[in-house]
């Protein structure tokens, strides 16, 4: 119920840190960048988002701590009580509600702002509102310091709380301070509260559980109660008094007969008689502690208490008006008797048996921990000897499980070998069908001498492709023919093609190597500048003459000829073209060197 | 203890090494019937044998077989035969299958040279003597022709 949720609550954080962490959400959630050129809508959209969005923020965070915080008036009495006994009951509700006018003020000092800023006309303006409407707010938060503070404390303080469920059974122990309270629950339960010779060791309530007949108890502790009037009461006992209060429980009030605590018996009588009033409508009992020091005839024990609350409890629900509607329901159905047969209830023979050998403890079967505690150290777990296999005298087998990278486990098959006859029967089938032939019918000659043939052209032309790769030309190319070719190689080249190249001295290249030969060393020393340097190539025909030559008659007209191609030339080289099909267009003035403002930077690159 | 096959690729995890091949199966959503070197994939495709009667030997039976010594040692007897015909049929099921490749093979060779000869041989090779003997054959001839 409410209980679970005071560990629930979100932290408190204080005033500074509240306002910081909403500050720097709204700078690093919101978009930074504004400028003076902007539309006005813009800017104002801008600052208006950033003041509605810390507004948001505080609202959010804020109306979570005043929901997380529980309401004294929804939860139990008993935790109203106690909040009220730690807490202060006004100093809390002040707290609270400082924190909700807050959260309004905020509300309201962001509505003002962003009305205002719909009439703000420049980015200036817009920005001073902003800053404006910020401070406000976070003025607001510093002063509520204090509040956060407390809440925080309450918090914590709260979420230590021990987890009492004011509905289940429970045993509540009271009595002065010293009697034996808290060794008493620990002596019954798991909980391991302080135990001290000094009085007022317990300070709080302290809780343990316990089982009895099957059902789970709490125990709780409560810090030892003085004999003075309820408005003298400090913090501490008032938590007592409060449990006892509004706990439905069965009170253990304990009394120290040897007065070590202090205390004589009377004056312990006495506050029994004082505190007597809250007693009203729970079963009490009356504890005679430390008993082993002074004897006395002992009265109660806890079964007796136990007992009575739950006879109490049974007896508060039959006389709520709830039971009577169960009641009304139940109904033991009996059946009419038929004849004068009895008919017992029947109950199964093993039943029967089971509940006789339940009865007397008959021996047991000897249990394997007999067995070792028998041979001691000789003993040897042996599972195998329960095993029920069809022949005894396999269970000590070591069982193979991998065969070859596969598992055993896989083929087992009561009928695999009728499988394997099976499969065995059709594989001789395969075999005597021939499916098995490896027709791999040995090649003929022919077949073995064309593979080489295209190995070898393929390697061939793998090597052509890589001679031609290798060359990496750019740019214009020769053609083919302008290259001299050397005889050797040509020879070489024809000869691994397989022609016979021997004695071809009068063959035709070869002539006309010889004969040009002859003809370029003479044109060498008689070369004039003017004349364009022919190239022929040594395997080139002499009877086509070079293009600038084809034509033209005399030198009158080569000199014309000449002329004139210099002349068109001249307007592409005075503009700087690499020839006539060049026809690039430079850009002299690109926009981005001489755009834009110039910041740092050259016209080189902005 | 037994091997277990991994989920991804088929491969078969050894007790103890699972890790390993958990690690490679792990990566986002990736398919193993379309990854190619997984058996899934082979097998989907149609590149190896899925069909046949000696893969029914191995399979998850979930019926427990008690313990008898003949019938495990029978067992292990039959695994091995088993396992050498499953050998033989995969390879002739992949040979099968590229059977076809071959042939094409050798019909590629032959057209390669019918194309490109002439990158190795020229076309006129050993022409040139065969019509020199030709030649001195036919002077021959003429000579004796003449002499008759």
């Amino acid at each position: 119920m409410a209980l679970y949720n005071f560990k629930k609550i979100m932290v408190v954080p204080t005033s500074k840190e509240f306002i910081d962490i909403t500050l720097s959400k709204t700078q690093r959630k919101t978009p930074t960048v504004v400028h003076k050129h902007y539309q006005i809508h813009r800017i104002r959209h801008f600052y208006m988002r950033k003041v509605k969005f810390t507004q948001q923020n505080y609202h959010d965070r804020l109306s979570q701590i005043l929901t997380d915080f529980p309401k004294l008036d929804d939860i139990h009495p008993f935790y109203a009580d106690l909040m009220n006994v730690l807490y202060d009951k006004d100093h809390y509700k002040l707290a609270l509600g400082q924190i909700n006018i807050a959260k309004n003020l905020i509300d309201n000092v962001s509505k003002d702002y962003v009305r205002l800023m719909k009439y703000g006309d420049s980015l200036y303006r817009c920005k001073q509102l902003k800053r404006a409407a910020l401070g406000r707010m976070c003025t607001i938060m510093k002063r509520q310091k204090q509040s956060l503070e407390y809440l925080e404390q309450v918090r914590q303080h709260l979420s230590r709380l021990p987890t009492i469920d004011p509905n289940t059974r429970t045993l509540l122990l009271c009595g002065y301070p010293n009697v034996g309270k808290s060794s008493f629950i620990n002596k019954v339960t798991r909980a391991d509260v302080e135990v001290q010779p000094y009085a007022f060791t317990t300070k709080s309530l302290f809780v343990g559980h316990m089982d009895y007949k099957y059902l789970r108890w709490q125990v709780v502790d409560t810090p030892g109660i003085l004999d003075h009037p309820l408005e003298e009461r400090n913090t501490i006992e008032m938590q007592a008094i409060t449990a006892l209060a509004h706990l439905r429980s069965a009170v253990l009030y304990v009394m120290d007969v040897s007065e070590q605590c202090g205390q004589t018996l009377e004056q312990q009588l006495e506050l029994f008689n004082n505190i007597r009033p809250l007693f009203a409508n729970k079963p009490l009992l009356i504890v005679a502690n430390k008993c082993d020091v002074k004897k006395i005839s002992e009265l109660t024990e806890e079964d007796q208490a136990c007992d009575k609350l739950l006879a109490h409890r049974v007896d508060g629900k039959m006389k709520g008006k709830k039971v009577h509607d169960v009641l009304n329901r139940l109904h033991l159905a009996v059946p009419a008797k038929r004849d004068e047969k009895a008919r017992p209830p029947f109950i199964p023979e093993g039943a029967r048996i089971g509940r006789k050998t339940m009865e007397v403890d008959a021996p047991k079967r000897k249990t394997e921990r007999d067995l070792e505690v028998e041979m001691g150290d000789d003993y040897i777990l042996d599972l195998q000897k329960y095993w029920d296999l069809m022949n005894q005298d396999e269970k000590y087998d070591v069982i193979p499980e991998i065969w070859e990278g596969h598992n055993i486990a896989d083929y087992i098959d009561p009928d695999i070998m009728k499988n394997l006859e099976d499969l065995e029967k059709e594989e001789e089938l395969k075999v005597k069908a021939g499916e098995y032939e490896t027709d791999e019918e040995s090649e003929d000659e022919e077949m073995q001498e064309i593979r080489q043939l295209a190995k070898q052209i393929r390697e061939k032309r793998k090597l052509k492709i890589v001679c031609s790769k290798d060359k990496d030309v750019h740019g214009p190319r020769l053609p083919r023919t302008v290259k001299k070719v050397e005889r050797k190689t040509l020879e070489k080249e024809m000869g691994d093609l397989g022609l016979d190249m021997t004695g071809k001295d009068d063959s035709h290249y070869a002539v006309n190597a010889r004969r040009s030969r002859s003809v370029g060393v003479a044109k060498k020393r008689k070369r004039e500048a003017s004349v364009v340097p022919t190239s022929r190539t040594r395997s080139q025909s002499a009877s086509r003459p070079p293009r600038d030559q084809s034509g033209v008659r005399d030198p009158k007209m080569a000199k014309q000829a000449k002329k004139l191609m210099k002349n068109q030339q001249k307007d592409m080289n005075r503009q700087g073209k690499k020839g006539e099909a060049d026809r690039h267009v430079f850009d002299l003035k690109p926009k981005h060197l001489f755009s834009g403002k110039r910041k740092s930077g050259t016209n080189d690159h902005r | 203890m037994r091997i277990e096959k991994c989920y991804f690729c088929s491969g078969p995890v050894y007790p103890g090494h699972g890790t390993m091949f958990v690690r490679n199966d792990c990566k986002k959503k990736r398919n193993p019937r379309k990854t190619r070197w997984t058996k899934a994939f082979r097998k989907a495709s149609g590149k190896e044998l899925t069909v046949d009667n000696c893969l029914e030997f191995e399979k998850r039976r979930n019926v427990a077989v008690k313990y008898q010594r003949e019938l495990w040692s029978k067992t292990v007897e039959a695994m091995r035969k088993v396992e050498g015909i499953k050998r033989k049929r995969q390879a002739q099921f992949i040979f099968n299958r590229l059977k076809k490749g071959k042939q094409l093979e050798k019909e590629e060779a032959i057209s390669e040279v019918k194309k490109n000869i002439h990158l190795i041989k020229a076309p006129h090779a050993g022409k040139a003597k065969v019509l020199e003997e030709k030649m001195v054959q036919k002077l021959q001839e003429d000579v004796e022709m003449g002499d008759d």
